[in-house]
């Protein structure tokens, strides 16, 4: 019921900026398949490069339509608004509040993903997408929700937002297997970078798309991010003297 | 019955509230008061689980309030002393937000908020976001949501702050009905006036610690329930009579300019917690 209610909180705001929500979700995905797949024409490991390209814009468009749903509202709303506070005194309980920013992160996520897997189609590229490849989708969304949901609580003013996404979110963007794969880093640091939750959605949605099987690694590294940030947002609520 | 037993709130090295025990009863207007700093509003959040105490505990008709007691928090409900909204939300959201949050039926919300709206005069600015809407208009949808849910305790931190005159007698006596209907309600505020028109008790604080506890007539009493202010060029003293006829005396015999009056709660402020700040 908790869950309801935030889905709801969550579709009113999408409802009233739905405009500035769709320009923010397609701007920059847009730009890097018209710059690297449509501007600068090549081919990566045998076909083109827009084939290699897509499934990780698609993957970074659920990073960041989640996380900047949850991180950019939840610190206006506990840092600024102090409208966290009424859900802090209501009875619903503080984990299903938690569960509906992520659920809510995710559908945003899944919402940008969609649009550039629409934008996409006209382009043959022969690539396929079925039922796991939005469970992948959505999977990555929730971990970047969570991560935004946790973030969120250690701000210390609302300008800290859009900081995190600096130091977090743009270069997982450009690192993490969308833009070339992870094979080609030094080793070491491709082993650290392969392990970031990305790098592992970007991997499960193009071998799918070349048809391919996404194996379970995957999943498997997603669920931890999921688990590790998911208990922490929730000690925090529940914990955190100072909220 | 609220309880407070030895809360506790530390920040850093400043003690915001000090070991503070107290008992609220069912159906009392209890008004905490003290100067800026005096861990008021701390300790309107400890008891709304926004801020967690260092140490010490909230009961809640004996039951232990924490975050995780949704039953307790169900009767519970706060007006912050700030504009605790989604600004970008409007009313008719505000409160539908409210009332989903509370577990209210659709219809129930939609009866009730049509209902608080009209009665505080905001019905027709219900399609307006809170970002758009006045001050005391604020104020009031923060009253509108919190009675939407119909609390049993009723917490208010400087409710009537910003409020001009004539609205908060609307809103003192919006109050006196709700808590005629048995709601407990804890206030914080400046407006000395305001408690003892209002409260059954008060608490008076000073640096996070209890200074004196009675109701608002016994704590002037205990002062004098006379008063003569005494005039001069250092400037105003007051002096503190229990017999009206030794007032008078006082007046009779002084040769400065003084004026003779009824002690009121914000002389028993100044008195006790104000000088301890000087």
């Amino acid at each position: 019921m908790g869950v309801l209610t935030v889905l709801w909180e969550k579709w009113v705001e999408f409802r009233r900026d739905f405009y500035k929500i769709t320009v923010a979700a397609i701007i920059s995905p847009v730009m890097y398949l018209i710059i690297f797949g449509l501007g600068i024409q090549t081919t990566s490991h045998g076909v083109p490069y827009l084939n290699f390209l897509i499934p990780g814009v698609v993957a970074m468009a659920t990073m960041t339509g989640s996380f900047s749903a949850v991180a950019q509202s939840m610190s206006v709303q506990r840092l600024y608004e102090k409208a966290l506070d009424q859900v802090m005194i209501s009875p619903t309980p503080l984990w299903q509040f938690i569960l509906g920013q992520v659920l809510g992160g995710s559908l945003r996520g899944m919402y940008a993903a969609g649009l550039i897997l629409l934008l996409t189609c006209p382009i043959q590229t022969g690539l396929s997408y079925n039922g796991l490849s939005f469970l992948i989708m959505f999977l990555n969304g929730m971990v970047f929700s969570t991560i935004a949901v946790v973030l969120s609580f250690l701000a210390k003013s609302y300008s800290d937002a859009p900081r995190y996404t600096s130091y977090i979110i743009m270069p997982m963007s450009f690192l993490c297997n969308t833009f070339f794969s992870t094979d080609q880093m030094p080793a070491g640091f491709r082993q650290v970078i392969s392990l970031l939750p990305l790098s592992q959605s970007c991997d499960m949605i193009r071998k799918i798309a070349h048809g391919e099987h996404p194996g379970f690694f995957g999943f498997m590294v997603l669920g931890l991010y999921l688990a590790v940030f998911g208990l922490m947002a929730i000690l925090f609520i529940y914990k955190k003297k100072n909220l | 019955m609220i309880e407070l037993r030895g809360l506790t709130k530390q920040f850093g090295d400043f003690k915001a509230v000090d070991d503070l025990s107290l008992k609220i009863n069912t159906g009392e207007f209890f008004g905490l008061l003290g100067p800026n700093g005096a861990g008021k509003t701390t300790i309107i959040s400890m008891i709304s689980t926004v801020l967690l105490p260092s140490s010490g505990e909230v009961f809640i008709d004996g039951h232990k309030l924490d975050r995780k007691a949704s039953e307790q928090k169900r009767k519970l409900c706060v007006i912050t002393q700030e504009y605790s909204m989604r600004q970008d939300m409007t009313m008719d959201e505000v409160m539908q937000y409210q009332g989903k949050l509370y577990y209210l039926p659709a219809k129930v919300i939609r009866e009730k908020s049509d209902e608080l709206l009209e009665f505080t005069g905001l019905k027709e600015f219900r399609k307006r976001t809170v970002r758009h809407l006045s001050g005391g208009m604020k104020r009031k949808l923060m009253i509108c949501r919190a009675l939407l849910v119909e609390p049993e305790i009723l917490l208010l931190d400087e409710p009537t702050a910003g409020m001009d005159a004539l609205s908060r007698r609307q809103m003192w006596n919006l109050l006196r009905q709700v808590n005629n209907q048995n709601m407990t309600i804890i206030l914080t505020t400046h407006y000395m006036e305001e408690a003892q028109t209002l409260c059954d008790r008060v608490a008076l604080l000073n640096r996070g610690r209890l200074q004196k506890l009675n109701t608002p007539a016994e704590l002037i009493r205990e002062q004098g329930a006379f008063a003569v202010d005494e005039v001069s060029e250092e400037g105003m003293s007051t002096y503190y009579f229990n017999d009206k006829e030794e007032a008078f005396q006082f007046l009779k015999n002084t040769d400065k300019q003084a004026f003779f009056r009824a002690t009121t709660l914000e002389d028993v402020f100044i008195e006790g917690a104000g000088r301890r700040l000087e």
